[in-house]
């Protein structure tokens, strides 16, 4: 479970990174966290994963009050969890095999418990013949799926993502959220965050939507639904959407839960989107 | 932590080195050039000071006991300097050698000798040689303060030369030692940083999957510790064959030389194993510690 109450990140450089968010992703959710460049996604990442600590509010990740966290207790913090990013974050000198099972060693598990375990997440991933490769010799979406294998082999209750697609090739994207879509139907939370919103509109799911360091959108959207939409930037459509609610300064809770998702906004805002760009933006 | 753990860890040490050997090779290179740097002139320092009391050594002492003294009381003198402290050797010169002695050293004079033929009028004596040059003086008063002793001389312009160039030896080589050490710090600080700094990323992985820092930390140290093992080796091997060379040679000269001291010069069989165990751990602990040190800035991620 991941809980975020009024946090906020302020930079060395006076950069305000995140602004009094608020946040629960409760256990078994698939979250896409979605946003324009230097909305503070990332900065919502490295929070979690306590590589930062936030400026004021708490930060709870399975269990853990990060802002109280003793040093010396992050390593037992971060067993809990899975992650990936977009650069992969393989370690070069080891092997397939070797980078998966390094997440064991860690946690001191029994060699013959490694033995059996390691080939088997390699197997969920369908890198059975890459086993004794090294990240150099395979190719980005080989890559990232050695590093979903590494996120899920100590069974984590939370996998976060920063852009796992980011760095391969759109059609392979589709097959690393599923892998993690499966994983999230074991029960694994997932928190991703994308750029892609082809990918968020065929999945669909929860979408939250970051901008300026706030969360300006926070719904559960059907993905077959958004197959429907026309092809022009969903989340850029959110976005909008979002601004939209913040010009007019509607209050929260607005929208009802089951409602047909944002219907009208997702109309004005299309709308207003191909309008400015003649619909081909970015 | 499980033997098994922990023999992965050692394992990955010693891997590390075969995955990394372009660094490991220039972290044995500094280390071993450091280390040859600091013990040669350590050893050269040794040698110099043992040179130096050597020829202290040679700067002995003769004393007289009083003309008309029984030859019992003599030899009671002869205990007593021995049982001073301080003292090295101590040789008896009867009135005959102090005689013959004499004749030899005033050889121009010769003809003084024709009219003394009897040397009766010569004082028993002894020549003392102390084990510390150092207190030369000391020791002439103590001898001194015995009964029936005429005098004892010394020359403690020498002594006092040689003490101080002792000193002025141990300033010079002292600064010369710390200053090498600290270059040779500096230098294997800068190739180990270096080391792990090409593999932070590495670190940083490890770190957010969990590990502690003793657990990325222990690899570094099998690693700098082999390492270093073997480029102590290598400055021991170095030394050996070094230190032989010289020292034959000099022995060779030695009959010209031995003026200098160079008699003292200390046998490499004398010092091979503390010189060799100095070496293995000094190596073997710079490394391990250099490599571990190096790693801290990388592990607060
Ligand atoms: N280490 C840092 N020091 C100072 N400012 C930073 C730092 N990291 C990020 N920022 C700033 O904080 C803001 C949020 O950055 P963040 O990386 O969270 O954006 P993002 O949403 O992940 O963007 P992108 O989609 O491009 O990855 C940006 O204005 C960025 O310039
Ligand atoms: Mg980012």
């Amino acid at each position: 479970m991941v809980e975020l109450q009024n946090v906020s990140v302020t930079y060395s450089g006076g950069v305000d990174a995140l602004n009094n968010v608020s946040l629960k992703i409760n256990d078994g959710d698939f979250a896409f966290v979605v946003g324009s460049s230097g909305a503070g996604k990332s900065t919502m990442i490295k929070l979690l994963l306590k590589e930062i600590d936030a400026t004021s509010g708490n930060v709870i990740v399975n269990g853990y009050n990060l802002g109280k966290l003793k040093k010396r207790k992050i390593p037992e913090f971060r067993r809990t969890l899975g992650f990936v990013f977009q650069d992969f974050r393989l370690i070069p000198s080891m092997t397939v095999y070797e980078n998966i099972a390094f997440v064991l060693r860690v946690l001191d598990a029994p060699l013959k418990y490694i033995r059996k375990r390691v080939p088997y997440v390699i197997g969920l991933v369908g890198l059975h013949a890459k086993t004794n490769s090294y990240p150099d010799e395979l190719s980005g979406g080989e890559k990232q799926r050695v590093a979903i294998a590494r996120a899920l082999v100590n069974d984590p209750q939370l996998i976060i993502a920063d852009e796992p697609t980011g760095n391969i090739d759109p059609e392979l994207s589709y097959e690393i959220v599923e892998l993690l879509k499966g994983i999230n139907d074991q029960g694994t939370t997932i928190l991703m965050v994308t750029h892609e919103h082809d990918l968020v509109r065929h999945f669909g799911g929860r979408i939250i939507n970051i901008t300026n360091g706030e969360i300006v959108y926070d719904e559960v959207v059907t993905g077959t639904n958004c197959d429907l939409l026309p092809e022009v930037e969903l989340a850029q459509a959110m976005e909008n959407a979002a601004n939209l609610h913040h010009e007019y300064s509607m209050p929260d809770g607005d929208i009802e839960e089951n409602d047909i998702p944002y219907v009208d906004d997702v109309i004005a805002a299309i709308t207003s989107t191909a309008k400015e760009n003649g619909g081909a933006e970015k | 932590m499980k033997i098994s753990g922990i023999k992965y860890l050692a394992n990955q040490g010693i891997e590390n080195i075969w995955k990394n050997k372009m660094m490991a090779f220039a972290t044995f290179c500094v280390l071993l050039i450091s280390l040859l740097l600091v013990g040669i002139s350590i050893l050269f320092y040794f040698n110099m000071n043992s040179m130096i009391l050597g020829l202290g050594n040679q700067n002995e002492i003769a004393v007289y006991v009083e003309t008309d003294t029984p030859q019992e009381r003599v030899d009671e003198i002869h205990e007593q300097i021995k049982n001073i402290e301080n003292i090295d050797t101590v040789t008896y010169i009867s009135k005959k050698e102090a005689y013959e002695r004499m004749q030899k050293q005033i050889s121009q004079g010769k003809e003084i000798f024709e009219y003394i033929d009897d040397y009766q009028f010569m004082p028993d004596g002894f020549s003392v040689t102390v084990v510390n040059n150092d207190q030369l003086r000391a020791t002439v008063d103590a001898i001194t303060r015995i009964e029936n002793i005429q005098s004892a001389d010394s020359s403690p312009q020498v002594a006092e030369f040689l003490r101080e160039l002792r000193r002025v030896v141990t300033l010079v080589a002292g600064a010369a030692i710390i200053a090498l050490a600290v270059v040779s710090m500096i230098m294997i600080s800068n190739t180990t940083k270096a080391s792990v700094y090409s593999r932070r990323e590495e670190i940083q992985i490890m770190k957010y999957v969990g590990a502690t820092d003793s657990f990325i930390r222990t690899p570094f140290f099998v690693e700098g510790l082999v390492t270093g093992f073997f480029s102590g080796a290598g400055a021991f091997f170095i030394t050996w064959a070094v230190y032989r060379s010289v020292y034959n040679v000099v022995v060779a000269q030695g009959m010209l030389i031995n003026a200098f001291g160079a008699g003292s010069i200390i046998p490499f069989a004398e010092i091979r194993i503390p010189c060799g165990l100095a070496y293995l751990l000094i190596g073997s602990l710079v490394g391990a510690f250099g490599s571990v040190i190096s790693t801290r800035k990388h592990l607060d991620v």
